[in-house]
């Protein structure tokens, strides 16, 4: 009664303002179907001048599956490993999604549940995904507690990319095939004078990166992990190779210090270096950039031919709405019809192993495919691989190269190695 | 009205009746908002740093004040506190000291003068995350034109970003870069307010340019060069859109602030529990440091 009306009103209006703009706030559905299609969302971090090739492929899916229609966004790795474990999580993100560019990603989505075993739908079948044509190492990355949970979205083994022209200018004939033409050649095309060359004989890159510092461990038998979980960094054969680069980083300046991945590709790509280690995805890249370039196997060490394995998983997301389309998908790409296409348009090496006669004809492909029996995985099967990269590993190479002692340096890093590997061992 | 005074005034006592205040309702989107985006996460972080928090997890295992604890042995936590600390000392002083001299030869409002009050004060309000990737690019070893300017006059550059000597006072240049115009409009603005007659009576009993400013411009500067001070050391020690977007925290961590180590813990391993407790921590070494800038610098109302 003490009320007026004109007061009453004010209420009133509040509160129709306010359940109007609760009404608004209402979740969309990713993933719908329209028409008897099912539309399937797809997240990648392709940003590189390989992403026409995926998109290729896709657009090859949708064309011979009338049904579904694949829609593949992709952005840069980082941002997806931003967006994905929260959406993912909460059951909200993409139907399809590559986490990460690094194959040790999986195992956060696995221990938060976020994504779909594939045992089902494995076999030989031509609706299912064959996984006894993975790589050996593929398949044992992607295998936890004895279940599947990914596909590779590619395959790729690092090799040695050359500038021909500076080969020609050096007087090399040839591109090195043994570790100690590698060091005499960068040597030699590292070209100025004091601690700035005009010209770098190698470009090495130490974060953010498919890593290359390990190879050169394991050219001389080195590695990071041994295979009882237990730190290696500091084996005498390790520290003997990582000594014998450091210096020459430190004392010949054959590369740059602290270079990103990104940045060791400008610098070949601008012709300030004469060599670099790197995958199928920058080929295109090189070639359009006008290099006059060579493609070699990694040289050989005292350990016989090795080089990095790096394959990208590709999961499903668990709560997708349409699990049986999305498991087609898989199953097509990794196909025998649909990995020719692939390394056909991309230049990768197909990811299966029974393809060899088919990709014979691309000179390319054939290096990088012929690595594959002896590409190792970076810190495969390793749960904290992320953190042993970023937090001890990514360190202990930028602390080398500026010239600190090996020795004392990749005993450290061996200590924090095994706390987080929680090596069982002395 | 003509009931009796007693029987009205027991009425009074006993029913106090509320009138609806209509201001509520004119706070209430404000307070709603802040509620739901600031409140609730400051009290649900507080919440997380008690627990052992992994984004996605379904469980998350109560700890008590165990991450706190760990905080304190950790290495790379005292390493980033070092790191914020020298940026934060070096960026106030420089931001306060730059901006009080700039803003003393800009004092006069000429074209020329207002044309480059202008131009120091464009800095501020470009992106942080901008103007951190367009001095990596200057500053870049092949293709930065800082480097290709040296090497023509004959100085041989370091690698400004790369080098564990350089890496954190060049993102220091950049900070101070970067907030000297903010600096130098609130302190303009206050010079600007001093009377002239005190200048005038000052230099009437001989007081030469340098005691004029000493003795009349800074005292009278006082709550400007608090305010400024106050602002540049809480945003110092918040650094981090300028370390993530020229070093990441390189190199080997000699640039990684207690924001940018946060952001790791958090974002990159998921660890919500153990960031959490990071940012408490620096809330409260915030709040201690404003306080006492807050005591030191006290303007003392002498009237």
């Amino acid at each position: 009664m003490l009320f007026a009306h004109r007061q009453a009103a004010v209420p009133l209006a509040a509160a129709a303002v306010v359940s109007v703009l609760i009404a608004g706030c209402s979740s969309n559905s990713s993933g719908d179907s329209a028409g008897g299609v099912v539309k399937l969302s797809m997240l990648t971090g392709f940003t590189g001048p390989d992403e026409p090739s995926y998109q290729a492929l896709i657009k090859q899916f949708n064309a011979t599956h009338p049904k579904i229609k694949v829609t593949m966004t992709v952005e840069p790795w980082a941002t997806v490993g931003q967006k994905l474990p929260a959406s993912w999580a909460t059951g909200q993100g993409p139907d399809l999604a590559t986490p990460s560019s690094d194959p040790g990603s999986i195992f956060n989505y696995i221990k938060t549940n976020s994504v779909l075993p594939l045992d089902s739908t494995v076999g030989s079948g031509s609706t299912q995904i064959d996984s006894s044509a993975f790589p050996s190492t593929v398949k044992a990355a992607f295998t936890v507690n004895g279940k599947l949970y990914a596909v590779p979205a590619n395959m790729a083994t690092l090799v040695l990319y050359y500038n021909k022209d500076m080969f020609t200018a050096a007087g090399i004939k040839a591109a090195p095939t043994t570790e100690d033409e590698l060091i005499a050649d960068a040597k030699k095309l590292t070209v100025g004078s004091g601690n700035k060359p005009s010209q770098y004989g190698m470009s090495l890159a130490d974060n953010n990166t498919i890593q290359m510092w390990p190879i050169l461990q394991w050219m001389s038998g080195g590695d990071i992990i041994g295979t009882n979980n237990c730190a290696a960094i500091n084996s005498p054969a390790s520290v003997s190779a990582l000594t014998k680069w450091s210096g020459l980083v430190n004392d010949n300046h054959i590369s740059p210090v602290g270079q990103s991945g990104a940045g060791a590709d400008t610098l070949f790509s601008s012709k300030k270096a004469a060599m670099e280690i790197n995958g199928p995805w920058a080929a295109a890249g090189f070639k359009s950039a006008g290099i006059n370039l060579g493609i070699a196997e990694v040289p050989v060490g005292s350990a016989g031919p090795v080089t990095l394995a790096s394959t990208v998983p590709l999961m499903i997301e668990r709560t997708t709405k349409h699990a049986a389309e999305a498991k087609q998908f898989l199953a097509w790409y990794t196909s025998k019809t649909a990995q020719t296409q692939f390394s056909k348009i991309s230049g990768f090496p197909p990811a299966r192993t029974d393809l060899g006669s088919a990709v014979a004809s691309n000179p390319t492909v054939t290096t990088f495919a012929k690595a594959l029996p002896y590409a190792k995985l970076y810190l495969a099967g390793q749960q904290n691989a992320t953190q042993i990269d970023a937090d001890i590993y990514v360190p202990f190479i930028q602390k080398i190269e500026r010239g600190a002692d090996v020795q004392s340096a990749a005993d450290s890093a061996a200590k924090q190695i095994n706390a987080l590997t929680q090596c069982k061992s002395n | 009205m003509s009931s009796t005074p007693i029987v009205a005034s027991r009425r009074r006592a006993a029913t106090r009746r509320w009138r609806f205040n209509s201001a509520y309702l004119f706070i209430a989107p404000s307070v709603i908002l802040i509620g739901v985006f600031i409140a609730e996460p400051i009290v649900q972080s507080g919440w997380m740093s008690l627990h052992n928090w992994t984004v996605g997890e379904s469980t998350h295992k109560f700890v008590g004040l165990d991450n706190y604890t760990n905080l304190f042995h950790d290495s790379r936590f005292w390493n980033a506190l070092k790191v914020t600390a020298i940026y934060t000392a070096a960026v106030s002083v420089g931001q306060v000291v730059l901006g009080l001299a700039i803003a003393s030869r800009l004092r006069r409002t000429t074209w020329y003068s207002a044309l480059l009050r202008t131009a120091y004060f464009f800095p501020f309000i470009a992106s942080l995350v901008v103007v951190g990737i367009i001095w990596k690019f200057l500053l870049d070893p092949q293709v930065g034109l800082v480097d290709a300017w040296l090497t023509d006059i004959g100085i041989s550059p370091p690698d400004w970003l790369q080098s564990t000597s350089w890496a954190l006072p060049t993102v220091i240049v950049v900070g101070i870069w970067k907030n000297v115009g903010f600096t130098m409009i609130v302190l303009l603005a206050s010079m600007q307010q001093v009377s002239a007659d005190l200048y005038e009576a000052a230099a009437l009993d001989g007081a030469g340019s340098w005691q004029r400013f000493r003795n009349v411009t800074l005292p009278a500067l006082r709550p400007a060069l608090l305010f400024t001070t106050l602002i540049a050391t809480i945003s110092g020690l918040q650094l981090f859109d300028l370390v993530f977007s020229m070093t990441s925290g390189g190199p080997i961590f000699h640039t990684e602030s207690v924001v940018m180590y946060l952001y790791e813990k958090g974002f990159v391993e998921f660890q919500m529990g153990y960031a959490s407790a990071l940012a408490w921590v620096l809330f409260v070494i915030i709040l201690a440091i404003s306080a006492v800038q807050l005591r030191v610098l006290r303007y003392r109302d002498a009237d």
